[in-house]
């Protein structure tokens, strides 16, 4: 029983969420006010991300990582195992708090696709690196780098309490 | 009767302007000084974003596991053990699985992360800067709405501040003597900054 409430803890988490309403979603919100209502599950757009390109979705999930600097971007747990993606927002315009992680957040904004470099693949590495205090290896960046992800525009974020 | 005014006696538009002047330089000095030092410190603050963390206070602390954590990590008892090698009580935010060796526990003030394979967690635990953290956001302007209006009447009343500072003195001392040559410095170096960057 409680192996399966934690089961539980860890789905919900990373919950599967077909196309669900998201009308009953209340949170604190961060930019604009949301204009869609049904969820696109993160696992369908990291499936055929090119189809979704430029494309105005709403996702929902787990918040897993907050820019620990500027508050300009997070990354939100696919209803899928061991996946996410990263929501970007305009410096300035919304400044995610790094008390969000952990919490469930639904976002809305349009998927965009970045394609770098060799060079500005290992730009980024080193940039995300630095941010998490972590040691820098260059040879985890092998090559050019195709990113798809979000750029938001608004998110409502459960309070921990709710979110628990 | 009141006495008549000789043309004579009557201040010159040129002193009644500087008057003026100094007037408007007073007043908004006074009301700027408040905001002009949250802007300044904060600043400062973001201006060294890339070595230091102006908004929080994050620390880390490691410990090492008891053995065979990647057996017990679906245990329903992980999280608290993991917790209580931190000496923490918790509540649990959330977990999420990013990899299949490694765990994240979310907490309120924090999160551990932990390398199952490794059988090591690290506790980075979070703490505002209060007072920075509210100069930023107001630096920033976070809160946005009725601030960024603010924002724009204080970003006005600094450049009414510049403007009246220039006439403040008159003479060789002022902008038109060795005033003026510092005001020169102020506009050219930053634009031979920037020729020198191209």
């Amino acid at each position: 029983m409680r192996r399966a409430a934690f089961a539980s803890l860890l789905v919900v988490a990373t919950a599967a969420c077909a196309d669900a309403d998201a009308s009953a979603f209340a949170g604190d919100p961060y930019g604009e006010p949301l204009t869609l209502t049904e969820v696109t599950p993160i696992s369908t757009i990291l499936d055929a991300p090119e189809e979704f390109l430029g494309e105005r979705v709403l996702v929902e999930g787990q918040v897993v990582a907050v820019c620990e600097e500027r508050g300009c971007w997070v990354d939100i747990a696919s209803d899928r195992q061991y996946e996410k993606i990263q929501i970007k927002v305009d410096d300035g315009v919304i400044t995610f708090p790094l008390s969000m992680r952990g919490r469930q957040a639904l976002v809305e904004g349009t998927v965009e696709k970045l394609e770098l470099t060799h060079e500005q693949a290992l730009a980024a590495a080193e940039e995300r690196a630095r941010e998490h205090g972590e040691t820098f290896d260059p040879s985890t960046v092998t090559g050019p780098e195709t990113i798809y992800r979000i750029r938001g525009i608004g998110a409502l974020v459960r309070d921990a309490a709710a979110t628990q | 009767m009141p006495p008549q005014r000789s043309s004579d006696d009557r201040p010159r538009a040129g002193v009644r302007w500087r008057g003026w002047n100094r007037v408007l330089h007073r007043t908004l000095g006074y009301l700027c000084a408040g905001l002009t030092i949250v802007y300044a410190v904060s600043g400062l603050a973001v201006n060294h974003i890339a070595d230091w963390n102006p908004n929080y206070i994050i620390r880390t602390d490691t410990v090492t596991l008891a053995p065979g954590s990647a057996e017990r990590a679906t245990s329903p008892d992980f999280a608290a053990e993991v917790l209580s090698a931190f000496d923490l009580g918790g509540p649990v935010v959330g977990m999420y699985r990013p990899e299949p060796g490694r765990l994240d526990v979310f907490l309120d003030g924090g999160a551990i992360e932990v390398d199952l394979v490794a059988g090591e967690a690290v506790y980075e635990s979070v703490r505002d800067r209060p007072v920075l953290r509210a100069f930023n956001a107001l630096h920033l302007n976070e809160p946005k709405g009725v601030w960024t209006l603010a924002a724009d009447l204080f970003a006005v009343a600094l450049l009414l501040l510049a403007l009246t500072g220039l006439f403040m003195v008159k003479g060789r001392k002022g902008v038109g003597g060795r005033g003026g040559w510092y005001v020169a410095a102020g506009v050219v170096l930053p634009l031979v900054y920037l020729l020198l960057l191209r």
